[in-house]
């Protein structure tokens, strides 16, 4: 980052997408910042003339709660919309690392996620309409305030972790969950590597499927289940694990290492993958989702060789945080994807000139 | 306008002659899907393969004739109608469920595979594939893919594009792309989600891998009847107010109790203004705790005569009821109009008592049955066709109670899509800006504008919708 970078902090989303159209028409380049909790994800960008800050816009729209759907401005944080839903017993049901002060905007640019998702999916998942400002000064809305709507094309799918490349963020529209009857945290006891992976498949074929798996590199697994309060009574007395401390989960999303890469696999397939970083390194995995996060210790050479096993079994390994020598020596993404080409002709129709983030996408 | 016979004859050498169909009679079969309005296509073309579809596309795009992919033409909004002419891109003879993979839980499907043969192809591994539209036993997972397809135990479970994993598409320059896969998180733009739902507008789908799910061990339906759809709506918001999120949860109004009863004998209660149809599944303990929940709620919110199905065979006998229920009402009328809006779960009496205003209005029986705990409305407007310029007075009673689904927040469809049906009424919901960022998209990846053109886009050249200026509402991006 230059010391000449401006900071903006517009207040609306129609003085954020002026900001951002002035910003296009001078030729600057402007680079979206939420809660700055993934400052570092992607390749450092090539250029960054503006911070364009959405903390400002951190209004709760609209909450219904007999509808069971929310509808926020881009800036607010995480914290604070549960804060908001949780007074109606209702929650999003997000819980990504590097928590807290994730704004929903920043989370929906990054698709950061957490072990939650085994259970609830992503927020790609449950997020029903989008409000994104483009660089010709224009406010696009899609989706709508309704759980199932098919009309028009789903762009929200498109936003989403895309970084902001064909768009900032600045409001969004979620479906919402009502707070599990129950909630239940167990862990295994603690053994060797093979026998924390069967624990972690035995948790997962449980006929009531676990909400969230964790396993860590040292061989811990700790389970966590939602429900009716029978039916995780018995789930819990079936697996046979110690009950744990709840707070355990709160802990757990502040995890963060400072060089930090994100393996994705077929979830089959993970394991292969992380045998290979050897037992000095430093990891925690979702293994019922495919996801795992590797707190660096090693080389560009090292991240390259993993990231050719990821690559090899079809998934990625992706830098979310680190030295930006490292990043740009590694590469932040790897191996573009095959539709590469398709995918710079919807950037280019909705950012011809590159102004959002130039050089830290794939795109 | 009839195809040059040079183009024709490309097509035969894509595909086989015996698979370019290009009659007058033989089209025919081929003019309408399941909605209302239908159009003649030039020709009907068979490919049996990726490749073949791809060599039909390539001959499309150098001869700039329009393409449109159709699956069993059961969709409900005109996507596989050819309103441009040209061709048909009939998927039916790529149906084979390439793999089922039990370790994974996917499957690899051809587009032209029946939505429940899926589901009963997987049922020996204990999996099931969980979007169930009503057309399940005839509609394809290509078109489900295409349209984004819901259907009753997407309460639950979610729609088509929570559980595609992947696809093979032809664009419209006849290459070939897998979009996404296994593994999450993939790298760059999500094609898959944008593709799925596109409506053949972007693209031809040609291979389809989904998500399978373990059949839950336990499954309990109830069916409960209430006096008025009012109390029924209430209790249905009461329901999911407590935290309860049921597999399904369906409501049928009296017309269509009184038609189904007739016909299937399933013992629904004929004297209630509404019924619900609640299931819940998992494991025992879950069923059984949610199940008494629910029993509890409804009897708060007046619902009386509840009946658990007591046997797999009493519970399939319950949802035939609502399965067929739009095949019962041939008894009220012989033709009928199945309308979809989505509106906030709580504005479900609102839109109801609207949609019954506009009935009378138009002296139209209409029968609800839907989706109630999506506030996913499905008013079907029943007719006879043999009535003079009785159509005319159907279009403007289903426009009015669309209209009246946006005004109350809501959405222009939560299953069939828009395609021609609703192109015109897109901005009543979107403004120019909206439509013009799904236009990028369009001309992005559909290059040469032969993919199902004259859909989803409101249309300059066609009828302009009866209610507009009429109201001068102004509803788009009321929710904001």
């Amino acid at each position: 980052m230059t010391a000449k970078t401006a900071v903006e902090k517009p207040a609306t989303a129609e003085e954020l997408v002026k900001l951002l159209h002035e910003a296009a028409e001078a030729g600057f380049a402007v680079r979206p910042v939420g809660g700055g909790r993934a400052m570092e994800m992607g390749d450092p960008p090539s250029r960054e003339d503006i911070e364009l800050r959405t903390t400002a816009l951190d209004r709760v729209l609209e909450h219904s709660q007999a509808d069971m759907v929310v509808s926020v401005e881009a800036g607010i944080t995480l914290e604070a919309l549960q804060l908001q839903l949780g007074k109606s017993g209702q929650f999003l049901p997000l819980d990504p690392f590097n928590s807290p002060g994730h704004t929903i905007g920043g989370l929906l640019a990054t698709g950061w996620t957490g072990p939650l998702r085994q259970r609830f999916g992503s927020a790609r998942d449950f997020l029903i309409g989008i409000r994104v400002a483009l660089p010709d000064g224009r406010l696009a809305t899609a989706g709508g305030r309704v759980v199932k709507n098919v009309s028009g094309y789903d762009l929200m799918k498109l936003h989403y972790g895309a970084l902001g490349t064909l768009g900032v963020i600045v409001a969004a529209s979620f479906k919402v969950f009502p707070k599990p009857l129950h909630d239940v945290t167990v862990e295994s006891a603690q053994g060797s590597m093979d026998e924390a992976w069967g624990d972690v498949e035995r948790a997962l074929s449980m006929p009531m499927a676990p909400a969230a798996v964790e396993l860590f590199s040292n061989g811990r697994v700790v389970a966590r289940f939602l429900g009716s309060p029978d039916a995780t009574k018995r789930m819990v007395s079936d697996l046979g694990w110690a009950k744990a401390d709840a707070a355990f989960w709160k802990k757990h999303a502040k995890a963060a290492p400072s060089t930090w890469a994100r393996i994705a696999a077929p979830r089959h397939q993970l394991r292969s993958i992380l045998d290979k970083l050897g037992p000095d390194q430093d990891w925690w995995a979702s293994p019922g989702i495919g996801l795992a996060n590797w707190a660096v210790a090693g080389t560009s050479d090292d991240i390259r060789a993993v990231r050719a096993a990821a690559v090899a079994a079809g998934g990625s390994l992706v830098l979310l945080a680190g030295p930006a020598d490292l990043r740009r020596d590694a590469g932040a993404w790897g191996t573009p994807p095959a539709t590469l080409h398709l995918m710079r002709r919807l950037r280019s129709a909705f950012d011809p000139n590159s102004v959002i983030n130039p050089g830290r996408f794939v795109v | 306008m009839p195809l040059p016979t040079s183009v024709l004859e490309e097509l035969r050498r894509a595909v086989g002659r015996e698979h370019v169909i290009n009659s007058t009679n033989d089209l025919r079969i081929f003019e309408r899907d399941a909605s209302i309005e239908g159009a003649m296509p030039d020709a009907v073309v068979l490919p049996a393969t990726t490749s073949e579809v791809s060599a039909v596309i390539k001959v499309a795009a150098k001869n700039r004739i329009p393409v449109v992919p159709r699956g069993a033409g059961t969709g409900l909004s005109g996507g596989a109608v050819t309103i441009r002419g040209g061709i048909a891109l009939q998927v039916t003879r790529m149906r084979k469920i390439l793999e089922i993979d039990p370790v994974t839980q996917t499957a690899l499907v051809e587009p032209g595979v029946v939505n429940q043969e899926l589901s009963l192809a997987a049922a020996s591994q204990k999996l099931f594939y969980a979007p169930d539209p009503s057309s399940q036993k005839a509609c394809t997972i290509g078109g489900n893919a295409a349209e984004n397809s819901g259907g009753p135990h997407c309460l639950y479970y979610g729609v088509t594009t929570d559980h595609v994993v992947g696809m093979e598409v032809v664009l419209a320059d006849g290459s070939v792309h897998w979009v996404s896969g296994d593994a999450p998180d993939r790298v760059g733009l999500d094609l898959c989600g944008v593709l799925v739902g596109s409506e053949g507008t972007l693209c031809a789908i040609t291979k389809i891998k989904v998500r399978l799910l373990r059949t839950p061990p336990s499954v309990a339906t109830l069916l409960a009847a209430f006096p008025t759809i009012d109390a029924a709506s209430q209790a249905v918001s009461a329901v999911i107010g407590q935290g309860i999120v049921p597999a399904a949860l369906e409501m049928m109004d009296s017309v269509t109790v009184g038609a189904v009863e007739a016909h299937y004998h399933a013992g629904y209660p004929t004297d209630a203004g509404a019924v619900l149809l609640v299931e819940v599944d998992g494991i025992a303990e879950s069923t059984r705790e949610l199940m008494a929940a629910v029993r509890k709620v409804l009897a708060a919110n007046q619902g009386y005569a509840l009946r658990e199905a007591q046997s797999p065979a009493e519970r399939d006998l319950l949802w035939a009821g609502r399965k067929g229920a739009i095949g019962a009402l041939g008894r009220i009328k012989p033709n009928y109009y199945l309308h979809d809006g989505v509106v906030p779960r709580s504005r479900l009496p609102q839109i109801l008592s609207a949609v019954g205003v506009i009935g009378v209005h138009y002296k139209l029986p209409v029968a609800n049955v839907f989706h109630a705990g999506d506030g996913h409305l499905h008013p079907n407007i029943l007719f006879d066709l043999r009535d003079r310029d009785v159509l005319p007075q159907v279009e403007s009673a289903g426009e009015e109670m669309l209209r009246a689904v946006v005004e109350l927040g809501g959405a222009l469809s939560g299953e069939h899509g828009i395609g021609l049906e609703k192109s015109a009424f897109m901005p009543w919901v979107y403004s120019p800006d909206d439509l013009d960022a799904m236009r990028r998209v369009k001309d992005a990846l559909d290059t040469n504008g032969i993919m199902n053109p004259g859909k989803v886009f409101p249309d300059p050249e066609r009828k302009v919708p009866h209610l507009a200026g009429r109201s001068g509402l102004a509803i788009e991006a009321k929710w904001w």
